[in-house]
């Protein structure tokens, strides 16, 4: 595994994003946060959850997508098929669903009248029915969102008409992961943060490498600094048209905590089914929310995932979720435990930095974020949003 | 869940009892709560016997773990929970994190 030691590498790779300064005003403008919820999360494919979460006909999660203000019902339907509604009855616009997960046995009735939906969204009950004026229930379902699958993730899109299909929007990253064993590791642990910072900030915060052997001294000491190459640069970066992704290797050098060294030897769970990996850490970036980190483990490979959900220009919630191998033993299960305890401790510390940051950008002492070559990442995600809101410097679609 | 009675070769940790806690939440309570000479004495009362206690625990798939077993399996999970506190931090505490409870578990 080569790891990049000439330096400015990638802005060679990539001449068209620059390696001018890049404006901050993105991540402190109210003006700029409300054109966001328009130009970008009603214009582009957005994660909220995957097949898994709902294996059964009935099954059901709500997402409340406060930056489109409505909230979601996905939904699996008698028919097997996962559809995406608006959570809101016909009759009055009632918020219809108000569990975050759970499964439809017959109907699912409006808490304010009692009007009943099935699995696949069709009004089907109606109390007092005769006393309406010409109710068509066939024309009265759930409205619906258009909805589809990428390898198990489930997206859905709310702009009046995709200008993309998924697997189009995916691009080089829908390659990348074709076929990938996603199904096989199994959801085994979810988090939530709620941060006073942009979403942005948050991700930002997230897309580089370059803070790892400083911001995390505590939770990984020495565990970042190579003998050659000690500032962690990266493996690899690509750089897709809405999406990217960098990766790095693992330091064999450093030496592990003893309790880290114990699980090291433990059999771990495997699934007989590697990830593509391009690194032994990849940071996938999916435009604009959604993050997939596959981490290479020793028998097999997990992965991870982000969904940044902005509240408003300077509140978000960060959506944290560990998919592992399922494990059949003690030991197993333990060892993945271990990896998501060492994780978690990082994230706690990340989470800190996501608010830290937003209090110095709010203060306009700087107008702009100076990048390094390995944090070209970043600027290729400013470069992409821009390409949607059309302010600064987007390549224009 | 103190008075745990545990697998006879493993009954010397029975004085820590306390910390054979079914939920993640549970545990990082218990980490929380605890002063360092707590958690340190019962790491260095498991830590020891780990790898012995997982050999023993994983004679039986996980899903059907004998009763006695069970709270052995979670001070196990208990041991995870402070490594970082005994081996990195010195303290119940990460050093430089948003406080724990907003670091909220969905079940």
């Amino acid at each position: 595994m080569q790891t990049a030691t000439e330096n400015r590498r990638w802005s060679k790779e990539y001449p068209e994003l620059g390696t001018g300064p890049v404006p901050a005003e993105s991540c402190i403008s109210p003006e700029y946060f409300e054109l966001e919820r328009e130009r970008v999360f009603r214009r582009t494919w957005l994660n909220v959850g995957r097949v898994d979460d709902i294996p059964n006909a009935g099954d059901f999660f709500v997402r409340e997508l406060a930056v489109c203000k409505t909230s979601i019902l996905v939904i699996r339907g008698k028919d097997g098929v996962i559809r995406g509604f608006h959570n809101v009855c016909s009759h009055r616009s009632n918020k219809l669903v108000w569990e975050e997960r759970g499964t439809c046995r017959g109907a699912l009735a409006c808490h304010f009248h009692s009007w009943g939906y099935n699995a696949q969204g069709q009004l089907t009950g109606v109390p007092d029915e005769e006393n309406f004026h010409d109710l068509d229930k066939s024309k009265l379902g759930l409205t619906s969102v258009t909805t589809d699958i990428w390898e198990g993730f489930i997206f859905v899109h709310l702009g009046p008409q995709p200008q993309e299909t998924l697997t189009d929007y995916m691009g080089g990253v829908a390659e990348q992961f074709k076929g990938a064993a996603f199904h096989k590791r199994h959801l085994t642990h979810t988090y939530k943060v709620e941060e006073q910072a942009n979403w942005k900030v948050a991700l930002d915060a997230q897309n580089e490498a370059y803070h790892l052997p400083f911001q995390h001294r505590y939770s990984f000491p020495g565990m970042f600094v190579l003998k050659d190459n000690r500032y962690l640069r990266l493996s690899g970066v690509k750089l897709y048209n809405h999406h990217a992704v960098w990766s790095t290797t693992y330091n064999s050098e450093s030496t592990p905590t003893p309790t880290g060294a114990l699980m090291n030897q433990l059999n771990t769970a495997t699934t007989n089914s590697r990830l593509p990996m391009l690194g032994d850490f990849d940071f996938f970036v999916i435009f604009p929310n959604f993050v997939i980190l596959q981490f290479r483990g020793i028998e097999d490979d997990y992965y991870m995932t982000y969904n940044f959900w902005p509240l408003a220009v300077d509140r978000c919630i960060w959506e944290i979720k560990f998919h592992f191998p399922p494990a059949e033993t003690a030991g197993q299960r333990l060892s993945q435990e271990y990896l998501k305890h060492r994780i978690c401790d990082v994230l706690q510390e990340d989470a800190v930095a996501h608010e830290t940051l937003q209090t110095g950008l709010n203060s306009r002492a700087k107008t702009h974020l100076i990048l390094q070559d390995d944090e070209i990442q970043i600027r290729h995600f400013h470069t992409v949003l821009e390409d949607y809101m059309g302010f600064f410097n987007g390549r224009g679609h | 869940m103190a008075g745990v009675s545990l697998p006879e070769p493993f009954q010397s940790l029975e004085p820590f009892g306390a910390w054979a806690l079914a939920t993640e939440r549970e545990r990082r309570a218990k980490r929380l709560s605890s002063s360092m000479e707590e958690i340190q004495a019962f790491y260095d009362a498991l830590f020891p016997q780990l790898e012995a206690v997982v050999a023993y625990l994983d004679q039986f798939p996980l899903d059907q773990l004998p009763a006695e077993a069970q709270p052995l399996y979670y001070l196990t999970l208990s041991l995870v929970e402070v490594t970082s506190a005994v081996e990195l931090y010195h303290n119940p505490h990460i050093f430089e994190a948003i406080e724990p409870a907003r670091f909220r578990r969905v079940e």
